[in-house]
């Protein structure tokens, strides 16, 4: 048996295509399956979180500023360059901004006890003098 | 006197036959073909002295044949028969192999695919010409250009017919550089040709070691009969890529691929008796095998062609004739017509990438016939 008619009778197209359409099905998966890995790898392949030592910094030490004005001659010393940048006499207002502005610590407290100590001389109307 | 007489009618002299001297010429000429045109010297010159040795004249009944049981020859055979040669060439093969092009460029593995379907093409012509199923199945194979499955094949379908279809299958491999370049000229254009192929991105070592697990699961899932010559090649290249049993990758790339290589040239080239081979079915064979390495070939660059009217960034055509498995030839054929339009031009690693994918694809075409026709 020849030709087309051996072809049919081995049932040869049937396997050729079926053939064909295996090895080009598989190949595709397999071509799909590759090309889809490097993601995959990705998520296996990520970075492990750093660990990091944290070394603390020792903070020079600052010396402890005067937490309630006990010390009067501590609270003097503070408060001269204050005094300085104002006129000889001045209002507390303005002396309680200035505190205020370089952060001094409780400020108000601060200027009561130079009041209460007398180094804050009233000149009347509100107005004052600094006594060193 | 009686003595001498008797002797002498034992010698090739005597028993020479015509057909043995045909042959004894043709494995001479393979045997030139290798030495002086370095035409794959590592097959033709085992398979051409093979061939000159299986038709020395011999007294028959001794065990001294090939087909003669209990014969030296016989035993040797049995690799190739029984298709463990072809197992332990894959299992060299796999640890040779680089898949890192194909990981980088999955798509070329469809112009692997495509370059299949010389094999369905022949065998359906196999039919039309009046050989059997199986015999049409073994000769279809030759279009997968690939040695080892040209012998597994027909050793499980149709032994009688090994001789020929290795021999016209190694052939044709040696014969690339002369098949090839006129069905590349004749199906691209010279716009086609000059096509560069992206730079490919770097693989990693993961996927390279995961691919042969997946690989050989997809594979042997969809076709169980490959497991012979898939399971070695797969295993073979995570030997190789695990990198931590280089002594055995670099045995199975080397001393194991040589030894098998050595034994199925030597005796698929002695199984070429003259008064066993030299019949019309051997012509035939031979006709069909250039024609299903055309036809692979052709398959594979139009292929190329036709994915190129859906892609965005167009691939090189020529690489598709390098989805035959015939491993390395193709791939440097495809690489040189590319530098003959344009010097700059590299497609090598692209080629391999399909030489790759030809491979697999050839022994899962093996696998798909041998399960159709094992009933």
């Amino acid at each position: 048996m020849y030709g087309l008619e051996a072809i049919a009778h081995n049932n040869g197209w049937t396997i050729a295509l079926t053939g064909a359409c295996i090895v080009f099905a598989g190949l595709s998966l397999l071509s799909f399956t590759i090309s889809q890995l490097h993601k995959v790898v990705a998520l296996l392949d990520r970075p492990p979180k750093p660990h990091i030592d944290v070394v603390v910094e020792e903070k020079a030490e600052v010396p402890a500023r005067p937490d309630c004005p006990t010390d009067i001659n501590l609270t003097v010393q503070l408060y001269l360059p204050l005094v300085a940048e104002l006129d000889p006499e001045f209002e507390l207002a303005d002396l309680y901004a200035l505190a205020r502005k370089y952060h001094l610590p409780h400020p108000h407290l601060s200027i009561r006890c130079l009041h209460d100590a007398g180094k804050l001389q009233p000149l009347g109307d509100g107005v004052f003098r600094f006594v060193a | 006197m009686d003595l001498v007489l008797q002797f002498l009618h034992n010698t090739g002299f005597y028993l020479a036959d015509y057909r043995n001297l045909i042959m004894i010429v043709v494995g001479s000429f393979f045997v030139y073909l290798a030495i002086h045109k370095n035409y794959e010297p590592l097959l033709l010159r085992p398979i051409g002295f093979g061939v000159i040795l299986g038709n020395i004249p011999f007294f028959k009944g001794f065990g001294i044949g090939i087909y003669e049981a209990n014969s030296v020859l016989h035993y040797l055979y049995f690799g190739v028969t029984s298709g463990v040669y072809p197992s332990i060439i894959f299992l060299g093969l796999g640890a040779m192999t680089d898949f890192s092009f194909l990981l980088a460029n999955p798509k070329l593995m469809l112009l692997g695919a495509a370059a299949q379907m010389g094999i369905f093409f022949t065998y359906l012509c196999a039919l039309g010409l009046g050989f059997t199923a199986p015999e049409a199945s073994s000769i279809g194979i030759i279009g997968g250009a690939d040695g080892p499955t040209s012998i597994f094949l027909p050793a499980k379908l149709a032994p009688h017919l090994i001789g020929p279809i290795a021999i016209a299958a190694y052939s044709y491999m040696a014969l690339i550089p002369i098949i090839q370049p006129p069905i590349m000229l004749l199906l691209t254009s010279r716009e086609e040709r000059l096509i560069r192929m992206p730079e490919m991105r770097e693989v990693s070592r993961r996927e390279i070691i995961i691919f042969p697990v997946v690989g050989m699961v997809l594979c042997t899932f969809l076709a169980p009969a490959s497991i012979p010559l898939l399971g070695p090649f797969f295993f073979g290249n995570i030997l190789k890529e695990s990198g931590v049993v280089d002594r055995l990758a670099n045995t199975a790339r080397n001393a194991i691929i040589d030894t098998a290589t050595i034994l199925v040239g030597l005796t698929v080239g002695a199984s070429t008796q003259g008064d066993v081979f030299l019949n019309a079915k051997s012509v035939g064979i031979f006709a069909l095998g250039a024609v299903a390495f055309s036809i692979a070939t052709a398959s594979g660059i139009l292929f190329g062609k036709f994915m190129n009217l859906f892609l965005k960034e167009k691939i090189n055509p020529l690489l598709g004739a390098a989805g035959v498995s015939a491993v390395p030839g193709s791939a440097r054929e495809v690489h040189m017509m590319g530098q003959r339009e344009d010097r700059t031009n590299f497609l090598l690693m692209h080629a391999v990438a399909c030489n790759s994918s030809g491979v697999i694809g050839s022994a899962v075409c093996a696998g798909i016939l041998w399960s159709f026709l094992i009933g």
